[in-house]
């Protein structure tokens, strides 16, 4: 279709009139071949790869002062440009909601992420068909598109067979989606989704460990050069979104040993360093100041020796993770080079989706699914629970799901304070983006220090591709970016700021930037508090107008360093106002929306309580299954036992560090629950199964319906018991943030470690049926109770995916 | 000091080696500056590549004499000899040829500790009198856990029995 007279407001876009003729007969008959052709993107249009790494922070990459060598993104920037004022919203989701869209997170509800659903229109995790992401639009235009990596966007009871799947990435305009749809996974053991199916755990192979970002590179090259083979010159987008560096950090120990005793300085010093090297880069302006250091984090030198090595481990850990995130990165680029397209590929690389997480409370935690089911956990109890599950040197390997302590998290989002979760601070909202593209900037090295926002990107991309906003995709007028484009900075230092106003609003944490100007009111709320008791507290009552109020100049003051709100009340007022203005017209309000379980607000009682399974029946993701949480339950198996006896895994769900399997293992039946890896708990029959016809069934007997509650384990063969146990607690909230459940097998890590040379330990016999009931007897109160529950579990969880 | 006084049998386990190092340096420092009175200590490391390492300190450090049955190589007699085969043994390496070693006590504790020690890990083993606890307990600052039992007398079956006690108070 020719360039010329296309019009691309309306998408799909319109095949134009006939223009040539058509009689009886081709006699006579005048062919017009726009007809039979497709629609491509404007003359010179780019390719674009975008890269977004996940829970980082503004001081973590060498390439912006940081102390984790980050050579590709470094080699990016000196022929590119890094922009030290670009932003993000401080929390997983959003930011990924208003990269895409182009719209602010609460307009595309997502002021929370993806594994809530809640009762208001900014917090639905649904993101409208007015507001049309710009792959899309790209994909419309002609691009060809393809998602790699974490995708975060799909609502958490959506990601099955059953669908709906209008909220799966290739929905929302990706040709191709290969990667995962939750908010975190094990790089090990990632459950992955190839554009509209689970296909599921990935093998090893060569005897070699799987490794997720290994393995989204070469995806990526790989399709890359699939397209390339078919269509020579039609510019393509690739949006690649790693799972590092969130938790579970996980990365094989070359990678981590190259930064043995780099830390030993710890967090304290780091951060000094890492701000002395950010002035030298000149990322940091010369005259910025270090915040003062922040007493929600200990200091370094009060910690005893063994606290002080195991920290520095958890921090070499993590940056062994992120600069293989670099390395593979740097594969693509690589790749794209050898493909003679460097010069015409706009790459536009973001270090973190939100600062650097502080979820793994100040110990870090050998688990972090145990911070996310509200488990408290003593110093000394997650120093042991590292001793049980293979000592420092496991850290980083597949026997932990580890996340840091906070404090590294916080030197690592130098020279700002706080971090994730934190809207109102620079340190949760201000992250590294570089911008590389030879074909059409002709100044390298530089800094660019324009105000920039995640809204931006979609408009910039629009802008250099040369594609219009469209005012309607399917018949659906489309609202307008919020973001603006930052093209015209690419190529000119003093290009205008054209992004002079942005709200923040993460979980209750506000701020109001304008001109300059930024008004910070944090919640009074350390970001990995989420017990009941402390959210109470911003219940009915509480005014958010009384919270605590900063002021700053950020032309002047870089760092958010100086507190000048006693200095301007009439700014103070001013912005405050724009503030509820702004959340007003983004469906910010309610505030809190994304926590209504914790205020009474909680979605019905699940109407259905039996569960049956037939076939072959893998990879259910873990927000799926059925809620056998905090309350009785009966699962129940039909099985085929042949003469000679059988043995593997009826059902299982997740892995050591939280999950549960009923199995047969010589001869006998077995059940083996793991509570996040802090207690674990087996049963087994004394006797074989017989064979034939077998029915076998766990009883679990609550003594409450109560979130943890212990109680009474019974296994049953054809009705009569064959064994019983106790377990004194069990999950309350959820076993794992990836890993799926199974019929007939153990995907990925096994619950048992006793089986795991057999792994996936697939069942040897027949099993017709596995049925869950999990609501045997229980009232209609004590359900209401465990629902409001699940909810706090699922809003908490969520809040730090 | 009285030979009839209480034994401790301490099993400790740390989360670096060269912390436990540290605190086996320490504790015989103390034997030897007879702060206390020891029959005995070893500490295994276990290597990033699980190989383990066993050093024993006892003929030097003042301890009891031999009619208390405390004879060179008390602790690391605990240790199975295909362990200790694989093994760097300080100093009680010509010990072996000692009453307990000869009668080798059978618990099997020096392996269960071998086999609770994941790799980059270490634990110390040590007997000493009673009297000596709590500077023992200030000694071993960086165990990250630490279980005592008490026997009577250092015979084979006491320290059986006591190392049974103090290893099953670690799995708290």
């Amino acid at each position: 279709m020719p360039d010329s007279g296309i019009d691309r407001t309306r998408l799909p876009i319109r095949r134009p009139p006939f223009a040539g003729a058509t009689k009886r007969t081709l006699a006579g008959s005048a062919p017009d071949w726009s007809q039979a052709s497709h629609v491509q993107p404007p003359d010179g249009a780019p390719n674009v790869l975008l890269v977004l790494i996940d829970d980082a922070g503004f001081g973590n990459p060498s390439t912006f002062g940081g102390p984790i060598q980050t050579p590709n993104y470094t080699r990016l920037a000196e022929n590119g440009l890094r922009y030290n004022r670009f932003h993000v919203t401080a929390l997983c989701s959003p930011t990924r909601a208003a990269l895409i869209t182009g719209r602010n997170h609460h307009r595309v509800g997502f002021g929370m992420v993806g594994e809530f659903s809640g009762p208001f229109p900014g917090y639905n995790a649904t993101i409208p068909h007015d507001c049309a992401p710009f792959p899309r639009i790209l994909q419309e235009n002609g691009y060809l598109t393809g998602g790699f990596g974490k995708w975060h966007l799909t609502p958490d009871d959506q990601q099955g067979f059953s669908g709906p799947f209008d909220r799966w990435p290739t929905r929302l305009g990706f040709d191709y989606f290969w990667g995962f749809l939750g908010g975190e996974a094990g790089q090990y053991d990632p459950l992955i989704a190839e554009n509209q199916k689970i296909i599921g755990v990935p093998e090893a192979k060569d005897g070699e460990s799987y490794y997720f970002q290994d393995d989204l590179a070469d995806k990526t090259i790989d399709w890359l050069h699939k397209v390339r083979s078919e269509k020579q010159k039609t510019p393509w987008f690739a949006y690649v979104a790693t799972g590092c560096s969130h938790a579970p950090h996980h990365v094989p120990r070359k990678w981590s040993d190259t930064y043995r005793g780099a830390f030993d300085q710890g967090w304290d010093v780091m951060r000094e360093e890492t701000f002395a090297r950010q002035k030298e880069l000149g990322v940091v302006p010369a005259d910025a100041e270090l915040p003062p250091r922040n007493d929600a984090f200990p200091t370094w030198d009060s910690l005893d020796e063994t606290h002080k090595r195991l920290y520095a481990r958890q921090m070499e850990v993590y940056a062994g993770y992120s600069e293989n995130a670099d390395w593979n990165i740097g594969r693509i680029v690589d790749a794209i080079d050898e493909m003679g397209e460097l010069e015409n590929t706009v790459v536009i690389w973001i270090w973190g989706d939100n600062g650097a997480s502080m979820e793994g409370t100040l110990t870090g935690t050998f688990n972090e699914l145990t911070t996310l089911n509200g488990i408290p956990l003593t110093p000394e109890e997650q120093i042991g629970l590292i001793f049980k599950h293979g000592g420092l040197e496991a850290w980083g390997d597949d026997q932990l799901a580890p996340h840091y302590s906070a404090g590294w998290a916080w030197a690592g989002n130098a020279p700002f304070d706080w971090g994730k979760q934190v809207a109102s601070h620079l340190g949760g909202t201000r992250n590294p983006m570089v911008v590389h593209w030879p074909g059409g900037i002709d100044a390298t090295g530089e800094v660019r220090d324009h105000y920039t926002h995640v809204t931006d990107v979609g408009a910039t991309i629009l802008d250099l591709a040369g594609i219009p906003m469209p005012d309607a995709i399917d018949g659906v007028a489309q609202q307008p970016f919020d973001g603006a484009t930052f093209a015209d900075s690419l190529a000119d230092a003093a290009a205008p700021e054209r992004h002079t106003q942005q709200y923040y609003e993460i979980l209750g944490n506000r701020g109001m930037y304008k001109d300059g100007w930024l008004l910070a009111q944090r919640m009074q709320r350390i970001p990995w508090e989420f017990d009941p008791d402390k959210l109470r507290e911003f219940g009915p009552g509480w005014d958010p107008d009384d919270d605590p109020v900063e002021l700053y100049y950020l032309p002047d003051d870089f760092t958010q360093s100086r507190n000048i709100a006693a200095d301007h009340p009439e700014k103070v007022t001013e912005l405050r106002e724009l503030f509820w203005a702004e959340a007003e017209a983004n469906n910010v309000l309610p505030l809190l929306g994304g926590l209504t379980s914790f205020f009474g607000m909680v979605p019905p009682v699940p109407e259905e309580s039996k569960f049956v399974f037939r076939g072959d029946i893998q990879n259910i993701p873990s927000g799926m299954i059925p809620r056998i949480y905090n309350h009785s339950y009966t699962i129940s198996a039909d099985l085929v036992i042949p003469e000679g006896g059988a043995e593997g895994v009826i059902v299982a769900e997740a892995d050591h560090l939280g999950g549960f399997a009923l199995f047969v293992q010589d001869g006998r039946l077995k059940h083996t629950y793991s509570m996040l890896g802090v207690l674990e708990y087996t049963q087994a029959a004394e006797r074989p199964l017989p064979t034939g016809n077998v029915n076998v069934e766990l009883v679990f007997t609550a003594d409450a319906s109560k979130p943890a509650t212990g109680g009474e384990v019974t296994l049953l063969v054809n009705g009569e018991p064959v064994a019983n146990g106790r377990m004194e607690h069990t999950v309350p909230g959820r076993f794992s943030g990836y890993s799926g459940m199974d019929i007939g097998c153990d995907n990925g890590l096994v619950v048992d470690r006793s089986y795991a040379d057999k792994a996936p330990f697939a069942f040897t016999g027949e099993i017709k049926q596995v049925v869950f009931d999990v609501a045997p007897h229980l009232s209609e109160e004590d359900a209401r109770a465990l629902n409001e529950h699940a909810a706090q579990a699922l809003a908490a969880h969520a809040a730090s995916a | 000091m009285s030979d009839k006084e209480q034994l401790d049998v301490l099993v400790a386990v740390y989360l670096i080696p060269d912390l436990a190092q540290e605190d086996f340096d320490a504790y015989t420092k103390l034997a030897s500056d007879g702060k206390i009175v020891t029959d005995g200590v070893a500490v295994v490391i276990k290597d990033a590549d699980g190989e383990v390492h066993v050093q024993e300190t006892g003929d030097h450090l003042g301890r009891r004499g031999g009619e208390a049955g405390a004879g060179a190589g008390l602790v690391i007699g605990l240790f199975a000899p295909p362990l200790l085969a694989a093994t760097a043994v300080g100093a009680a390496a010509g010990a072996l040829a000692g009453k307990f070693a000869r009668h080798r006590v059978q618990a099997g504790i020096g392996d269960k500790l071998d086999d609770a020690l994941p790799p980059g890990s270490a634990g110390i083993i040590a007997i000493h009198e009673h009297s000596g606890a709590e500077v023992v307990a200030s000694t071993l600052a960086n165990a990250i856990r630490t279980s005592i039992a008490q026997i009577d007398k250092a015979s084979a079956k006491e320290l059986k029995a006591g190392l049974t006690e103090a290893s099953a108070g670690l799995a708290g």
